[in-house]
């Protein structure tokens, strides 16, 4: 047999070789082959290419021999970092994975600097928490902090290959002990007189254990934490995550263990387990429910009852539960229980508690229960709350009680129980094992003290999840440089709108002016109209940290006496604010339009306007009012008032409703911003006049964006509420003789407008705002991924937010589109990606939701300090809604809603009787309606010092059995309330 | 788990090149004997093939061929197995027509066709294995395959692909970042005379970045262009070697 | 295939050379022609192969997907063949004129592969009636110089035997609902065993005579071929005449032995290169095309 199969030999592959564009980087190739299973399920085989380098810098500064110097600060030449007795030499820190998701809070600390991140860590971190990632990006941006981040996995000499028999979490171990080995001999190199040493950190045993064996120095957090001399307290931030073997409790198990992740999916695939949102109940610690996710009809909504049951699950954690056998269902409790015991591992306690529970059962009520099996994600964040200090003397763990009752108390360990107590502090959970009773954290930060307005208003802000830390160096840096002009490159897709008479109208002292409005008479008789918002996306440009951040933010949030911005400050109330006399960027929205408004063309166009003048909603009132102005600005005012009233009465005319809620705002006292006195804002006809135009251009925009992308328009809807909404409204109305028709927006309107009683003026707005109460929250949505479009609170076909860019993230997002359909500016993938602007969608949502309860909490908070000076007062009000065992009641004087219950702990109770028919409810002998004009005390109930509230008591009518002061001196009140409060704080 | 960064803020992309770098590129004229003219080339994991036979008499109906100048005839079709998920057909889909229009728009852009009137030139390009730009790859190949089949072009046709990312133009773009759904760019170029033989671009993009990143791919083309010119000195070499013994 | 034109005397120069035992290539009738072959050519299959015969080029991909298992075999995977006869072989395939070979060369590979003990197709199942591995087995024919059969064989066995699956685990909780879940390493997989898998080898008839592993002018003189595959043991598992012209019963037989002789050492050469290449892991650089 003469031929025979030969083996194809490696020659020296002829052509070109391997060239790197106009790079000098000798790079070397190599690949990565990994399976991966697609959406459909199957399994492919993905190659990827990976190209090892030579010119990746090790970022320090004194290193000669990396040849291009990373762009920013860099790792010190001579690292000046604190001083450390294991340690004294000079040193780089390098952490691994865990340790910068778990103790970011010590890292983020002034006293650490000199960090290398690893492109290993870094990646895993992003895969693993996207908040933590951030803060990471953050502190690498800060020039002070020096932190460097070392593309390891692209640098030839620290790749590694996964290897036979390795998973992929050994394999990055092992890269980053390379990475380590490599940076002490890459240092050695220098030849500096001291040479510099990385320490690798980790809290992995088994990592420590290996990484000293290949002779590289490791410690862990705590150890080299601990070593710091000059920073004792650093050690309470400590995140007290130990390991499984050395528990600091009693060997006793509390807990079930949780089922691993692979476990609880597969049994939420076959359904015996279901997946949910865990609810922890406000009122009882011992019990939750859980938010079933998916559709199915059945079983929504689980309770869950008992320490054991709950198994370590924290509110708003995504469990998976398994049901109970129906015979061990229960009734949700309307028992209040607060976890109050001190000793911790009084587990027969609990089981008494827990058969309280049970002992209240009703049958008709049973409702599928479960027990939690496992935590599919947890949604911890840091909490605000109070220590509970330890009664034993020189304790050094001790219980911290939150704010939000949802979350159980945790163990956290410190040495300055002392200062804290009586503090606003910040804890974050680190883990719950199964033989503790409550979860361990660690301390991260010192609000300030409590009832304090400034620890209140960041523990309000906290509480609510509004991002609201100072914009970090990150974010800064991408603010345009000062002095700012305009240049010629600016004006390029811009129209020259200087010359025309543009003013802007607000409330008094906004420093945030985002609209300003024009109108002239053209030549042919028509008026030409212009609504000119701050061209805030020229500033903020896609994907930058700048962007991030306020995309994260998405609003700007208006507290009683202070804003949270979206934007820095520069941008907000500088850059983008139209102030008058000064030249600032625009988007311009620009009709033609008749004497009768009806629009007759819509241009839009980035502009440079310069306003004529920035007028309160008064002044701009005056002006018009005034008949012996005629100046330019005042001729504008009055031909845009002119058709704002017709606009206004067209969109009425349309069947948009025009509902009320009363707004409070407070007199600050000038030196101490007490609140000293409230009011309710007054509407002028200016207030509508810019509302009228800022609707206009809002629907313009929409229409014009949805025309240009029938997918990835960012538009506002307002859905119809279900009719059944109106039941109590056309109740209430019916009680009063009057007719409210629900069946179109249009006849709500109308017949709001003819419910009038001449003997009760104030009944049409209570109407007004009980109709508000009926309605659907409106929410922002992505056109590719709805339907419905239509606004029914404006009577709008569709509708999106334009008009406030300097505090709406959505506004941004608006004029990005809209500019692209213009062509005055460029598109981007994101902006494009419905998927991508439904998320981002939810997430404004969110944060507007977020915000206004903030606010609320604010105006309370606000509410609860003014009733604090004031005292006891007594008031008229109208009842609002008639529960079971309270009334709702409104007090037209401040704005101020509030709950009369009819039951007290420790007395006796009244016989009620509610009618749900009317609905009505009867107290002993007296009957309650809505609408009823009552009498209430105000006081301020401050007998719990983390939360405080405003109690209301009825006066008039009097009700036998109820004792209630119906002259209560103010005097007596006003001396009494804060002795009590002293008192607290002593103790 | 997030999605891929593209680039890095340390300004890698995610298979640890440069912006404006190239992935490797290996490429081997004469590959097949029984051909006129046949190339291979790799563009980092993206494999194409090429071979050219002609210029020929008509085939089939002569009615098509052209009085004046040759008839450049193209079919681009991929082996079933060079994409991640398997395949069904090699050729003959929506893509690869179009594919097959955009070679033959390009060869006879750059072909001296005039030289050879009623006759028909074939290119038939492969490909071997899928790693985004495979257009560039057919035409880079192609090129070389025309080139070893000793017709005539006013140039050498070069193809690259260029991206846009965090408002930086990405050169030669990866499965990976073309899968990213951003804007793209594929260019053909005559490298010394500057001619675009052909521009095909997706998604949006702003008329003002248009700019950078033709200029991105025509830079990447001119570097492939390179490599191209090496290889085919480095073959007419080997070549005269051989004939010379 | 490139087609070749050949006049009465070069017709007969070869069958008289045949007769002669000495072909115009300077073999003889039993000889192969020089076969080179490089596994693994293609990095995103499950496992692929090159081979050449003199001018025939094949290139082979194997990818393994997940499927379901045949009604009739619950508890077992199965291949499939798929032959693209490029136009890069021959402007006459472009379109679909490559399409009748190819369902030829496929449907002989079925015939060839349906033999039970050629592959262990219980390996491929992953639970019985739900989950099964399908080889997609892509043969590419990129250039053909004659004897397109036996190289498209050596190449498939080639690629087999490179060919590395996933190993997944079947996660079954209770209520026998059933998950599959991957390996995170991706040294797991499982490999064939290819000894049974057998080669075709394809005699033509020239003259009186017989040759192995004809060229494509040898193809031109020839009237018949039989085409039989033999496994590494020399059991044939298949045979099939083809070609125009006929055969006595009485050369049937001959040509099966010299095929039986012949394939043998085939499988001898192919698993003895097979092993040396492996034996290189990953080191190995590799040629594909550049070479």
């Amino acid at each position: 047999m003469l031929g025979n199969v030969v083996r194809v030999a490696a020659v020296a592959a002829s052509g070109g070789g391997g060239r790197l564009g106009s790079s000098a980087a000798g790079a070397m190739l190599t690949s990565r082959t990994f399976l991966k299973r697609t959406r459909a399920g199957a399994v492919v085989k993905v190659v990827r290419e990976h190209y090892l380098r030579d010119d990746i810098p090790c970022g320090a500064a004194a290193c000669r021999l990396c040849g291009a110097r990373p762009a920013g600060a860099g790792l010190e030449a001579r690292p000046a970092g604190a001083a450390s007795h294991l340690c004294p030499g000079p040193h780089y820190l390098l952490p691994d994975t865990n340790l910068l998701l778990h103790q970011i809070d010590i890292l983020e600390d002034p006293v650490i600097k000199n960090v290398i991140v690893l492109q290993t860590v870094l990646q895993e971190v992003r895969n693993r928490s996207a908040p933590v990632y951030k803060r990471v990006r953050d502190m690498i941006a800060n020039p002070e902090k020096h932190f460097y981040s070392f593309t390891n996995e692209h640098h030839r000499e620290t790749y590694i290959e996964q290897e036979q028999g390795e998973n992929s979490n050994d394999r990055n171990d092992r890269a980053i002990r390379v990475a380590v080995k490599w940076y002490n001999e890459h240092l050695k190199k220098m030849k500096n007189e001291e040479n510099i040493q990385v320490i690798f950190l980790t809290n992995d045993r088994n990592n420590k254990e290996k990484a000293l064996e290949e002779g590289i120095t490791a410690y862990t957090c705590e150890e080299y934490i601990k070593s710091l001399m000059a920073n004792p307290d650093l050690v309470d931030r400590l995140a007290c995550i130990s390991d499984e073997g050395k528990e600091i409790e009693s060997g006793k198990i509390f807990f079930p263990e949780h089922l691993p992740l692979s476990k609880l999916q597969q049994g939420i695939k076959s359904g015996i387990y279901l997946q949910g949102t865990y609810r922890a109940s406000r009122d009882n610690y011992l019990e939750a429910t859980v938010w079933v996710h998916g559709d199915a009809e059945e079983n929504k909504e689980i309770i869950i009852q008992g320490l054991k049951h709950l198994n370590r699950a924290v509110h708003e954690d995504i469990v998976a539960v398994e049901l109970l056998a129906k015979d061990e269902w229960v009734a949700p409790s309307s028992v209040v229980l607060q976890d109050d015991s001190q000793n911790e591992d009084d587990i027969e306690n609990e089981e008494e508690k827990e058969n309280i529970l049970k002992a209240s059962v009703n049958k008709n009520m049973l409702r599928p229960t479960g027990k939690v099996v496992g935590i599919i994600k947890r949604n911890w964040r840091p909490f605000c709350g109070m220590l509970s200090k330890s009664q034993i003397k020189e304790a050094r763990r001790h219980l911290f009680t939150p704010a939000d009752r949802r979350i159980p108390r945790i163990r956290i360990e410190t040495r300055q129980a002392d200062t804290l107590e009586g503090q606003r502090i910040i804890v974050a959970i680190d883990g719950w094992p199964r033989n503790s009773r409550y979860p361990n954290g660690h301390f991260v930060k010192n609000l300030g003290n409590a009832g304090d307005k400034e620890t209140e208003t960041e523990v309000l802000l906290l509480e609510h999840d509004v991002p609201h830390q100072p914009f970090s160096q990150a974010v800064l840096s991408f603010l345009p440089k000062m002095p700012w002009s305009i240049t010629e490159k600016d004006m390029k897709y811009r129209e020259d709108l200087r010359q025309l008479c543009v003013c802007s109208v607000d409330p008094p002292g906004c420093t945030d002016i985002d609209d300003a409005l024009h109108c002239r008479e053209l030549e042919n008789g028509n008026l030409e109209v212009g609504v000119h918002i701050a061209d805030v996306s020229h500033f903020i440009r896609p994907g930058n940290a700048l962007d991030e951040e306020s995309a994260k933010r998405g609003t700007t949030v208006y507290l009683c006496e202070k804003r949270i911005d979206m934007v820095p400050e520069l941008l907000s109330s500088n850059l983008c604010s139209l102030r008058s006399n000064v030249d600032r960027l625009a988007f311009s929205c620009i009709w033609e339009m008749n004497h009768k408004a009806e629009i007759l063309k819509t241009r839009f166009t980035k502009s440079v306007i310069n306003s004529k003048a920035s007028l309160t909603y008064a002044e701009a009132q005056m002006r018009i009012d005034s008949a012996g102005m005629n100046d330019d600005v005042t001729t504008s005012l009055r031909g845009l008032n002119k058709l704002a009233k017709i606009l206004k009465k067209k969109r009425i005319d349309n069947g948009a409703l025009t509902l009320s809620s009363p707004e409070v705002r407070f007199h600050m006292d000038s030196e101490t911003h007490d609140p000293i006195d409230l009011q309710t804002k007054e509407l002028k006809e200016t207030n509508s006049m810019v509302e009228e135009f800022m609707l206009l251009a809002n629907i313009s925009v929409a229409q014009k964006i949805y025309d240009e992308f029938s997918e990835f328009a960012l538009l506002r809807k307002h859905p119809a509420p279900p009719p059944s909404n109106y039941d109590i409204l056309v109740k209430a109305a019916k009680s009063k003789n009057l007719e409210i028709k629900t069946d179109s927006a249009k006849a709500l309107a109308e017949s709001l407008d003819k419910a009038e009683s001449p003997a009760f003026p104030y009944l049409n707005t209570l109407l007004r705002i009980l109709t508000t109460r009926c309605m659907m929250q409106a929410v922002y949505f992505c056109s590719g991924m709805d339907n419905d479009f239509h606004h029914y609170g404006l009577a709008s076909p569709i509708y999106t937010h334009f008009t406030s860019p300097i505090r709406r993230y959505a506004d941004i997002i608006v004029h990005r589109l809209l500019a692209v359909a213009i062509g005055a500016d460029s598109t981007y993938p994101e902006l494009t990606d419905k998927h991508k602007l439904a998320d981002l969608c939810k997430n404004l949502n969110y944060r507007h939701k977020m915000a206004q309860y903030a606010q609320r909490a604010s105006v309370a908070f606000h509410t609860q300090l003014f009733f604090k000076t004031k005292g006891e007062v007594n008031e008229d009000a109208y009842i609002l809604f008639v529960r079971k065992n309270a009334i709702v009641v409104l007090i037209p004087k401040y704005g101020l809603e509030g709950t009369v219950f009819f039951e007290e702990k420790d007395k006796t109770k009244p016989r009620l009787d509610y009618n749900s028919e009317v609905p009505s409810l009867t107290v002993e002998d007296t009957t309650f309606r809505i609408f009823d004009k009552v009498k209430v005390n105000i006081m301020l109930d401050a007998s719990n010092i983390q939360h405080q509230k405003i109690r209301m008591v009825l006066v008039e009518p009097k009700i036998p059995g109820k004792d209630v002061p119906a002259n209560p001196t103010t005097e007596a009140s006003v001396s009494n309330e804060p002795e009590k409060k002293k008192k607290k704080l002593q103790k | 788990m997030a999605a891929l960064e593209l680039l890095s803020d340390e300004g890698y992309r995610a298979d640890g090149r440069r912006a404006a770098e190239l992935r490797k590129v290996r490429a081997r004229m004469g590959v097949f004997a029984q051909a006129d003219g046949s190339a291979y080339i790799e563009q980092g994991n993206t494999k194409a093939l090429a071979v050219v036979y002609g210029p020929h008499e008509m085939r089939g109906s002569r009615s098509k061929a052209l009085h004046d100048r040759a008839l450049v005839n193209c079919q681009y079709s991929m082996a079933t197995f060079s994409t991640s998920e398997r395949k069904r057909r090699p050729h003959g889909d929506r893509k690869s027509s179009e594919m097959t229009l955009h070679l033959k728009q390009t060869f006879e852009a750059a072909i001296l066709t005039q030289l050879y009137p009623r006759s028909q030139i074939d290119i038939y390009v492969q490909i071997l294995q899928a790693d985004g730009g495979n257009y560039c790859a057919c035409v880079n190949a192609a090129t070389l395959a025309v080139i070893d089949a000793g017709i005539p072009m006013r140039d050498y046709v070069c193809a690259s692909s260029a991206g846009f990312v965090e408002d930086t133009p990405l050169a030669d773009l990866s499965y990976i970042e073309e899968a990213s759904g951003g804007p793209q760019v594929a260019l053909a170029l005559l490298p010394t005379s500057e001619q675009i033989a052909l521009l095909e671009m997706n998604s949006r993009l702003h008329e003002d970045h248009l700019e950078e990143v033709i200029e991105a791919a025509s830079k990447a083309c001119k570097a492939v262009h390179a490599v191209l010119d090496q290889v085919v000195r480095d073959h007419v070499q080997e070549v005269t070697a051989l004939l010379g013994d | 295939m490139a087609s070749v034109v050949l006049s009465e005397a070069e017709k007969l120069y070869i069958v008289h050379g045949v007769q002669e035992d000495l072909r115009v290539d300077g073999r003889g009738c039993e000889d192969y022609r020089c076969a080179e072959v490089e596994t693994d050519v293609v990095s995103n299959t499950s496992g692929s192969a090159r081979a050449k015969l003199g001018h025939t080029d094949i290139l082979v991909g194997v990818k393994a997907e997940m499927g379901t298992p045949k009604l009739e075999k619950p508890d077992e995977g199965y291949l499939e063949f798929f032959v693209d006869c490029s136009a890069n072989a021959t402007p006459e395939f472009e379109g679909r004129g490559g399409e009748e070979l190819g369902t030829e060369i496929a449907n002989t590979l079925y015939r060839i592969f349906s033999s039970e003990s050629c592959v262990d197709l219980k390996s491929l199942c992953i639970n019985p009636r739900e989950h099964c591995w399908v080889l997609y087995v892509d043969v590419l024919l990129l250039e053909c110089g004659g004897n397109l059969f036996d190289a498209i064989s050596i190449a498939v066995k080639a690629a087999l035997f490179n060919t590395r699956i996933p190993k997944v685990r079947v996660l079954e909780d209770e209520e026998g609902s059933k998950e599959i879940e991957l390996s995170d390493d991706p040294y797991d997989c499982i490999r064939l065993n290819v000894d049974e898998v057998p080669c075709v080898v394809t005699l033509s008839k020239i003259g009186y005579r017989h040759v192995v592993d004809a060229t494509l002018q040898e193809e031109a003189c020839s009237l018949a071929s039989l085409l039989i595959s033999v496994t590494s043991k020399g059991a044939l598992t298949c045979m099939k005449k083809v070609g125009k012209g006929s055969l006595d019963p009485e050369s049937i037989f001959e040509m099966m032995e010299t095929g039986k002789r012949v394939g043998k050492s085939l499988h001898t050469s192919l698993q003895k290169i097979l092993d040396e290449e492996e034996s290189l892991g990953t080191t190995r650089q590799k040629v594909g095309f550049l070479g």
